[in-house]
């Protein structure tokens, strides 16, 4: 964010990131396999940065655990994400973030759908609709300048 | 302004044109809604209906939009205008309930127009002549009502209900019934007045019970039969009510011969009776009970059975929560008489078919309450114990004994301190001991469950005689009675040291052909006691008496008294190590086994070396590891003060012969252990061990005499198991000893490798600082910079065969280095690394990766020369079937995205497809992995990173 | 259901990619597919296997959404994300790019040919459709651009007689297209998808249209002459297209794409949850109310979303298929013999 630049909100509610996830014994057991649940997914989108804060979606509450759906079997995740503010102008640019991340970081099998969580935003219905339209994400990532924020945002935190 | 409009009967495209503007307009505020029914007026009144039907119609639209918005006066003014637009042709109805619906909707509808709108609704619209969507209409509008005009509803009174049950009398469809059954619950549940129409209500939905629906293919409305199952037993359930008609219903459906109709049956019983009391089941009792009697007795369906049951438990809660009057009848009590004199007498009959469907309604029936329990549980009892003692065969007492063990679990339900079975409990358990030694194993699996249940109850059920337990424990089966014992052993250390040692130090001294048949001891008794005796040494006055018989077993066997095997002494080993680890924490258990256990030890292997007739089973080389860790475990957590005493005279014992440690100074010669006898040798495992676990400035007494000894065995010894735990000693006592040579060795190479490990490295088992060793940077820098050079010679001198093994030293060695010190050597060892990588040995893939990883990120310019094969090799270890190599490898893929990117970028499409694969891995450590180097990559060459 | 749809062979087809649309020649001799990997490829069949004959790269920037072959099959023309539509010409064993034409604001979607060949339609994220006219001398010109859609304009099709373009749109709707004084305009509108509009397809003739959505239906529209003895309304002279069909409930996700089969009738849809499924239309249906079965699915024919589905127009039956995996694949469909058993 250039200095100077106006943020659409300034003072966001700041919440307490959630500790890391300790393996389990299971999970240290090579012979068992551990599904893919809600929280490895989340484990996975928390850390994403806010493309306005120097915060991550996790602390500013845009994702939380209870919205994160997966069904490892049939291989779908659902994301619910809520912008800041209702008016958000960035809440395409999130969600298109926490899109890239899963598509990035889940086997190719997933259908991966992101939206707005309902009733959070002005422009709920336009955001989901271009979020699931993957020709215009496809196109999105070949935009130069969008790429740009998307990989910011999931840059890891210097 | 806006235009008048004509609309244009033909086109409904320019409808849909229209509205947008008008809603556009509304919205904005541009025009109120008043100004749309002007427009439209003329086209309101035109005499063709089609015509009024869409000004109707195109109207309902606007209000679907902004019906949020409208003014109470527009609310009011439309609302009336729908009301009379119901009187109009019926080709209009549907879109006048569509404006209806919207209107309903509207927070500032003022008082009084909800009603006029139902009694016009009730009044003008035959419901269930409408279409489907229409229907849905109406539904929603009395639902809309009910949610937020429910005071003025029910102004209406009873005129309400009866209008409502006239309107869904006869729907058909699964969409519009779901609405309708919410619409009664609510009606119910929010206590509108039902008036005189109770039955009505009810006949108007339960004449859809039960449920048959099945779902069209490809149902978009995705409605399931279990949903409306679900949603009407609300309804029916909704209230005591409908008790009167609702029980003849589901007997009579019970009695049918369809399944699905007595499944749903007795769910919806079992519902209701959470909130029926006893004036509303009682006149139905016999016949509800003889149904579900009849079901349970006779169903091959174990759906059915369960759900039989579960109605049982319900309707016995019921029962139970009424007040017992003194006038009354105590119905409780009358249905559990039914009850046990219907089921009771086939517990009787335990080979017959019923026994086990009497003893499920009477648990039932008894887990409806504590009352219930305890009815049930003092009538069943007595019988069942009877009944145990009067048939002689297993298989019958196995399967009253399991009945009785399913009652006894039950009465663990309720916390209460009157619990039945205090009257019995010296009975049980000596039915119990009864089972535990009878000669039937499914007997006696059923007896240790018992024992456990009846362990934990309330009330101390078992405090009898433990010294049957002596008994349990050599002849039950299970694991479970070793259990018991052990929990029983720390309440009454008393009685165990009294009874069951003595029973045991009788039964070790026994030989296997003496012991009775009919214990059922059929495998390895004395290491069954031997085990037994370790698990109950839980207290300090149990080991006391416990311990020495232990090694008095050992003794004996050392002196060949007893026909023994190598798993005996074994046994008896694991068994003071168990018993070691259980006291470390006790000082008092501690000093015992330093004072009186580890001498005697040393004294029985010393003895054993010495013995000249015949090799003895102490010398056995599992029996002696298994020694040396009684010894190692004993120490672990000892002081120094008697670690200091006890390796100085072990040293002097081994080196000089003094035997004055040992308990019995009674030796046929002097002990030279060092004169490669192989017997003799094998002490130096006791020595190892003893020396990996004293701390290393307790300092070895003359330690380079030792040191030259323990190295000349290790040179000239030709027994493999003794130079390797000799050459194991040394590094023990000093960090060092000399692997490379054995490197070149075929069979010893392995191990070798394995040994630069534990001389550089923190692992876990022998150098660790839990055993004190004192870890040195300095020492593995002069030892990196003396042994590398010839590793790298050796390596490339070496034969196929033996190449792995230096290379697995090597990465030990790099492993754990300062990495100032790898940098000069780095050049001339990656090619070894690389060569590593493709070794098959996982642990030399493991620390080759683990080398890898921080070089990555250090030597960057030497590592790019390599990076082709490396991403190569990477990959293909991110697919090895170990998860610690996968998870190490996709690691080192991560680190790889540090180096210059013009150097890996060429790579990037292939290593991101490379890496799917791992993102599907059956392991989340490994995915977790396999993402963080995924992104990384991706991040490659492209903008923001 | 008898698996009736046979998988003849995959193809590595953008490896590393997203294949996104295949289109075969009109001799049926040829597929040209597109990606995400900005390159087209020409395939061919030899002998029992399909073989890349040319890889046409270095024509567009970033990914090449559709690809489209001229009537007369010598030339090939490939659109892109890079705003830019390629004309590729087939001589001396290659393909040489022989014009760029430039004018969308951004991402070109689709492309179509109308049947003389003299016509070319593409369509653009910017909410137009362009229609070029090409002349002897390879020279294109373009004649009008239609703004009718509020939104993302995704395909575009010319009717098999040539006089008829439609295109359907991200505004969910469909719309109608001819050639009025001089000028393309659009004469109707066809609403009912609940959202975007993904692929069109004619049937053989012409009569009847399909259309798939990401609302997960596919529709069947028909036209309605004037004076039609159905009695169903037209605006003057022009035809009315009306929904007579909609199939729900059978895709999961997205349906990308629809393919009307002009040999044998069969209409097959690519969707995004990876399968491909085959409707018929069932024997004696209503003609205004017609009804179709399905007869063929597959559930997993690709790895990942399947984007396209193209039957061949000379071998009955022959169906191409491409997928987000980066997959080609071929399939011989089997079309049942009408022995009226059918249920």
């Amino acid at each position: 964010m250039a200095a100077g630049t106006r943020l659409e909100n300034a003072n966001p509610l700041v919440y307490q990131r959630s500790k890391d996830r300790p393996p389990s014994a299971r999970e240290e057991d090579e012979a068992e396999t551990d599904p893919i649940d809600h929280r490895e997914i989340f484990d996975l989108i928390r850390s994403i940065n806010d493309p306005e804060h120097p915060l991550s979606l996790e602390e500013l509450n845009v994702v939380e655990p209870v919205r994160v759906h997966v069904n490892d079997e049939e291989s779908t995740v659902t994301v619910a994400f809520t912008p800041t503010i209702p008016h958000c102008s960035m809440a395409t640019l999130i969600g298109l973030s926490i899109k890239v991340k899963l598509l990035r970081s889940l086997p190719e099998r997933f259908k991966v759908d992101v939206h707005i969580t309902p009733g959070t935003h002005a422009s709920e219905q336009a955001v989901n609709k271009q979020l699931a339209d993957k020709e215009r994400v496809a196109a999105a990532l070949e935009n130069t300048h969008l790429l740009e924020v998307v990989n910011q945002c999931l840059s890891g935190r210097l | 302004m806006i235009y008048n409009l004509e609309v244009n009967s033909n086109c409904a495209l320019v409808i849909n044109y229209r509205v947008f503007w008008f809603v556009l307009g509304v919205i904005d505020g541009k025009y109120a809604a008043l100004d749309v029914v002007e427009a439209l007026g003329t086209c309101l009144t035109n005499p063709e209906p089609r015509t009024r039907g869409r000004g109707v119609q195109l109207l309902s639209q606007v209000l679907q939009v902004s019906y949020s918005i409208l003014k109470q006066k527009e609310v009011e003014v439309l609302t009336i205008f729908y009301i009379d637009r119901l009187k109009d042709h019926h080709l209009i109805t549907s879109h006048v309930l569509q404006g209806m619906k919207f209107l309903s909707l509207s927070p500032v509808l003022p008082e009084g127009l909800a009603v006029a709108t139902l009694k016009a609704l009730f009044q003008e619209v035959h419901v269930q002549s409408l279409m489907q969507s229409e229907r849905h209409s109406v539904y929603s509008i009395i639902s809309n009502f009910m949610e937020t005009r429910e005071k003025e509803l029910k102004g209406l009174g009873a005129d309400f209900i009866f209008g409502f049950i006239q309107a869904m009398d006869g729907e058909k469809d699964p969409r519009n019934l779901l609405m309708a059954f919410q619409i009664s619950r609510e009606m119910v549940t929010k206590k509108y007045e039902l008036g005189a129409f109770v039955e009505e209500l009810f006949e108007v939905t339960s004449c859809y019970f039960p449920i048959d629906f099945t779902p069209p293919p490809n149902d978009p409305h995705g409605i399931s039969q279990e949903e409306l199952i679900l949603s009407l037993r609300a309804i029916l359930a909704s209230t005591p009510r409908f008790a009167e008609f609702l029980l003849p219903l589901l007997i009579e459906k019970l009695d049918s011969d369809v399944q699905p109709a007595k499944v749903d049956s007795l769910q919806t019983l079992t519902a209701c009776c959470n909130d029926y009391r006893k004036k509303e089941v009682k006149d139905f009792l016999p016949a509800l009970w003889s149904s579900i009697r009849r079901e349970v007795f006779q169903t091959a369906s174990e759906k059915i059975e369960s759900e039989g049951l579960s109605a049982l438990q319900a309707l016995s809660t019921c029962l139970s929560r009424s007040v017992i009057d003194s006038d009354a009848e105590d119905s409780l009590d009358s249905f559990l008489n039914n009850v046990l004199q219907d089921c009771k007498h086939h517990l009787c009959e335990p080979d017959m078919k019923l026994v086990w469907p009497s003893a499920k309604l009477l648990q039932a029936a008894a887990s409806g309450s504590h009352r219930a329990t305890y009815k049930i549980t003092t009538s069943v009892l007595p019988l069942l114990l009877e009944e145990f003692n009067k048939h002689t065969q297993s298989s019958q007492r196995w399967t009253i004994l399991g009945i009785l063990e399913s009652f006894i679990k039950l009465t663990h339900k309720w916390e209460r301190d009157d619990n039945p079975l205090s009257a019995f409990k010296d009975q049980l358990c000596l039915l119990v001991f009864s089972a535990l030694t009878d000669s039937s194993v499914q007997l006696q699996i059923v007896g240790t469950s018992t024992l456990a249940v009846l362990g934990t109850q309330q009330g101390d059920l078992l405090h009898t005689d433990t010294g049957h337990h002596a008994e349990l424990c050599l002849s039950a089966h299970s694991a479970a009675a070793m259990a018991a014992s052990v929990t029983m052993s720390r309440i009454h250390p008393s009685a165990f040291i009294t009874r069951m040692v003595p029973a045991m130090t009788g039964e070790l001294s026994t030989e296997p052909m003496e012991v009775k048949e009919s214990r059922g001891l059929l495998k390895a008794p004395r290491q069954r006691c031997v085990q037994a005796l370790a698990a109950i040494s839980t207290h300090p006055d149990v080991l006391r008496h416990t311990v020495p018989v232990l090694l008095r077993h050992l003794m004996d066997i050392q002196k060949g008294s007893l026909c023994t095997e190598v798993e005996d002494a074994v046994s008896a080993c694991r068994s003071l190590q168990l018993v070691a680890e259980q006291c470390q924490v006790a000082e008092e258990s501690s000093e015992y086994f330093h004072q009186t256990v580890v001498p005697c030890l040393l004294g029985l292997a010393v003895r054993s070396a010495l013995q000249g007739c015949g090799p003895s089973i102490l010398c056995e080389e599992p029996v002696i590891a298994a020694l040396g860790t009684v010894i190692s475990t004993a120490y672990s957590h000892t002081h120094t003060q008697p670690a200091c005493r006890t390796i100085a005279r072990v040293v002097s014992l081994y080196l000089d012969g003094d035997a004055s440690l040992l308990p019995e100074n009674d030796l046929p010669s002097t002990f030279q252990p060092f004169q490669v006898r192989h017997d003799t040798s094998l002490l130096v495992v006791v020595l190892v061990t003893l020396s990996l676990s004293l701390r290393l400035q307790v300092g070895v007494p003359q330690r380079d005499r030792l040191l030259g000894q323990l190295l000349e065995m290790c040179c000239v010894s030709g027994h493999r198991f003794t130079y390797t735990s000799a050459a194991k000693c040394i590094a023990g006592i000093v960090n060092k000893y000399p692997l490379l040579m054995l490197l070149a060795d075929p069979e010893l190479g392995p191990e070798a490798a394995d040994g630069f490990s534990l001389l550089v490295s923190d692992s876990t088992d022998v150098l660790n600082r839990a055993s004190h060793a004192d870890i040195r940077i300095m020492y593995r820098q002069r030892f990196f910079t003396e042994n590398v050079p010839k590793l790298v010679q050796g390596f490339h001198s070496a034969g196929k065969d033996n190449k792995s093994n230096y290379l697995k030293a090597l990465s030990h060695v790099m492993n754990s280095l300062p990495k100032q010190v790898l940098m000069t050597e780095l050049p001339s060892l990656l090619t070894l690394l690389l060569e590593a990588l493709s070794c098959s040995d996982q642990v030399v893939q493991l620390s080759t990766l683990g080398c890898l990883h921080p070089l990555l990120q250090e030597a960057p310019q030497i590592v790019s020369l390599h990076v082709d094969t490396l991403i190569s090799k990477l990959l293909s270890l991110a697919t090895s079937p170990t998860m610690k190599v996968r998870i190490a490898s996709l690691q080192c893929m991560h680190a790889m995205t540090r180096l210059p990117t013009h150097v890996i970028l060429p790579h990037k499409a292939r290593t991101i497809r490379a890496l799917t694969q791992p993102l599907d891995d059956k392991k989340r450590l490994v995915r977790k992995e396999a993402a963080l180097a995924r992104g990384e990559w991706f991040l490659l060459g492209s903008p923001g990173r | 259901m008898k698996q009736r749809l046979k998988l003849e062979g995959r193809l590595a087809g953008h490896p590393d990619s997203r294949a996104w649309f295949t289109a075969w020649s009109p001799a049926g001799s040829l597929l040209a597919s597109c990606g995400g990997d900005r390159a087209v490829r020409v395939w061919a069949s030899e002998g029992t296997e399909w073989v890349c004959k040319w890889v046409l790269e270095d024509g567009h920037q970033r990914t090449v959404r559709k690809v489209a072959w001229s009537p007369c099959g010598n030339y090939l023309a490939s659109v892109s994300f890079d705003a830019t539509t390629c004309i590729w010409r087939k001589q001396d064993g290659g393909f040489e790019c022989i014009t760029t034409l430039e004018g969308h604001e951004n991402e070109v979607k689709s492309v179509a040919w109308a049947p003389s060949g003299n016509l070319l339609a593409t369509c653009s994220r910017d909410k137009s459709v362009w229609v070029w006219e090409v002349d002897e001398e390879d020279e294109y010109e373009c004649v009008s651009v239609l703004n009718a859609h509020t939104q993302d304009v995704k395909h575009v099709i010319w009717h098999p007689n040539g006089e008829l373009l439609v295109s359907g749109s991200y505004d969910n709707s469909i719309k109608l297209y001819k050639e009025e004084d001089d000028d393309w305009v659009c004469f109707d509108t066809l609403e009912g998808h609940e959202s975007t509009v993904w692929s069109i397809a004619f049937d053989q003739n012409g009569d009847r249209l399909a259309s798939c959505s990401d609302d997960k239906t596919l529709k069947i529209w028909k036209e309605y002459k004037p004076g039609n003895e159905q009695g169903v309304m037209c605006n003057g002279s022009n035809s009315c297209w009306k929904c007579i069909c909609t199939l729900s409930g059978y895709h999961t996700r997205t349906v990308y794409d629809v393919s009307w089969c002009p040999n044998t009738g069969a209409i097959a849809t690519a969707c995004g949850d990876d399968a491909i499924r085959v409707f018929e239309e069932d024997p004696n249906s209503d003609p205004h109310q017609p009804t179709f079965s399905l007869v063929a699915h597959v559930p997993k024919a690709h790895a990942q979303d399947v984007n396209c589905v193209a039957w061949n127009p000379k071998q009955p039956g022959l169906l191409a298929s491409c997928s987000d995996d980066g997959d080609i694949a071929i399939w011989r469909y089997e079309a049942e013999l009408a022995t009226g058993c059918s249920t």
